[in-house]
């Protein structure tokens, strides 16, 4: 079979040496548990060219990060975050100047040139973008909460199905990360469905200590591989326990 | 200029019949509806109102809604009483009021309370910074539409002619009718909280079609209520009063 690593060696092990080619996974946890830390290893692994889109992270704090623990970073981000900062927040910051202040009349002396382009749509800058590339690909997408907070979420849903076929299709394989617990049930169920192999992060309180584990919730035609893999964080990254 | 009722200020409209059907001008501070349907010779009107006016030293403002206000300037370039020297020394701003939309982040199809608030306090500044005495929005049926209901539109007007004349701002405001209205504005509301209404119609006579002009209404002061027949030239607006009974005219 046709597989390729997931970067976390347990899990690769665990499902007889990787994912299939092809596969949309999804990584889900409440916050903290991990998913971007995840994600992270998976970007540094693989044959694949990868591409990392971030909505959260600055460039520097994902491959800060990456390096910390030794992880390759040839990796091209994609920061779909500082871009939404510049069209769209600093928009907002500058409307609730103006709504504070008032406006003067050198403030309205004539269209600017920026004020012509349209706001962006970045579901379809990111289906774009990922449209783009040379398979075989290795995408993250860290996180699809941005998506879903800003956009309708059939408008998500419809994207997330261009790009898991899209992925299918070029034998190529992209992870997206999603908070567990946050979105509607009905959401987060039709992304679910949607994912090939589903990882959920969770952890268990014993003692003064939390028990970590990688629940393997879900692998598209193979029921058997479902289960949980006790596992820790160490400075190699996500380890078996 | 004729003035006889001497009991409030007022702000000439520099047009000579209207100001004489006015008994010497609108009232200073007065919001006035500039009312009528398409081609009755509004925008024209209104223009001239702020271009005397800042010939006289006050300063003018005119904010336009449906057209590009650059275009307008072009428009009013023709008229023989216009110096261009009036829009270079700041005595005439014209601004567009889709850009304060743009800024103030007012671009959804409808604005809520707070937003209509924050609109009449954005106006208000501006004709505060530009020390406006004499302001012109054409047309604010525009503004209506984005405000939908009779509520809205009601509280938007009040707002907005408190704040002009707290700062002694006299005002027009284009209002469009279709014209077999039976009210004097599109939604009803505009005319009855306004300090008064100018309509202005079309007339056919003969073959014809008269512009007319009839003031309805006007606080503070007593004005004509017959219909003159309005002339637009090269020199303004010119006046006189319609002839009755059918005459031939000339």
């Amino acid at each position: 079979m046709d597989l390729t690593s997931i970067g976390i060696k347990a899990l690769d092990e665990h499902l007889g040496g990787g994912v299939l080619k092809g596969s949309t996974l999804l990584v889900m946890g409440n916050p903290g548990s991990g998913t971007e830390f995840f994600a992270k290893q998976f970007a540094s692994t693989g044959e694949e060219a990868v591409t990392y889109f971030t909505s959260t992270e600055r460039d520097e704090d994902v491959l800060n990060v990456m390096r910390e623990y030794g992880w390759k970073t040839d990796i091209s981000i994609v920061n779909i975050g500082s871009k939404y900062y510049e069209s769209v927040l600093a928009k907002k910051l500058e409307i609730s100047r103006f709504r504070q202040e008032g406006i003067h009349l050198s403030d309205i002396r004539r269209f600017e040139e920026k004020d012509m382009h349209k706001e962006e749509n970045f579901l379809t800058y990111l289906s774009y973008e990922i449209s783009k590339l040379d398979p075989p690909f290795r995408v993250v997408i860290n996180s699809l909460d941005f998506f879903l907070e800003n956009y309708d979420s059939a408008e998500v849903l419809m994207a997330m199905r261009t790009i898991k076929a899209h992925t299918q299709h070029s034998e190529s394989v992209t992870l997206m990360t999603m908070l567990k617990g946050v979105h509607e049930s009905r959401i987060q169920s039709s992304i679910e469905d949607l994912a090939d192999v589903i990882f959920e992060l969770d952890r268990e309180k014993e003692g003064h200590e939390y028990r970590k584990y990688v629940m393997v919730q879900k692998v598209r035609n193979r029921p058997v591989m479902v289960g949980i893999i006790p596992c820790a964080f160490d400075e190699t990254g996500i380890k078996p326990r | 200029m004729v003035h006889r009722s001497g009991d409030r200020e007022r702000c000439g409209t520099g047009i000579e019949g209207l100001d004489t059907v006015l008994y010497g001008g609108i009232p200073r501070s007065n919001t006035v509806l500039l009312t009528g349907s398409c081609g009755t010779g509004k925008t024209s009107l209104a223009l001239e109102f702020l271009i005397h006016g800042a010939l006289n030293g006050e300063n003018s403002l005119f904010v336009s809604v449906t057209e590009n206000s650059e275009k307008m300037l072009a428009n009013i370039i023709p008229y023989n009483f216009f110096e261009e020297s009036l829009v270079k020394s700041g005595k005439l701003v014209l601004v567009d009021l889709p850009v304060m939309y743009e800024r103030l982040g007012m671009t959804k199809a409808e604005l809520t309370m707070e937003e209509i608030d924050l609109l009449v306090a954005a106006i208000a500044s501006l004709v505060r910074e530009l020390g406006t005495k004499r302001l012109v929005i054409d047309s604010i049926t525009s503004v209506c539409y984005k405000l939908k209901t009779s509520e809205k539109i009601r509280d938007f007007i009040l707002k907005l002619s408190k704040a002009l004349s707290d700062v002694d701002c006299t005002s027009i405001l284009v209002s469009e009718m279709s014209a077999q209205a039976s009210s004097y504005s599109m939604f009803g509301v505009e005319e009855a909280i306004s300090d008064g209404i100018v309509l202005m119609a079309n007339m056919e006579r003969r073959g014809d079609l008269l512009r007319t002009l009839q003031v309805i209404k006007m606080r503070g002061t007593m004005h004509s209520r017959a219909k003159y027949v309005l002339d637009l030239t090269p020199e303004g607006v010119l006046l006189a009063p319609l002839l009755k009974g059918g005459s031939a005219g000339t």
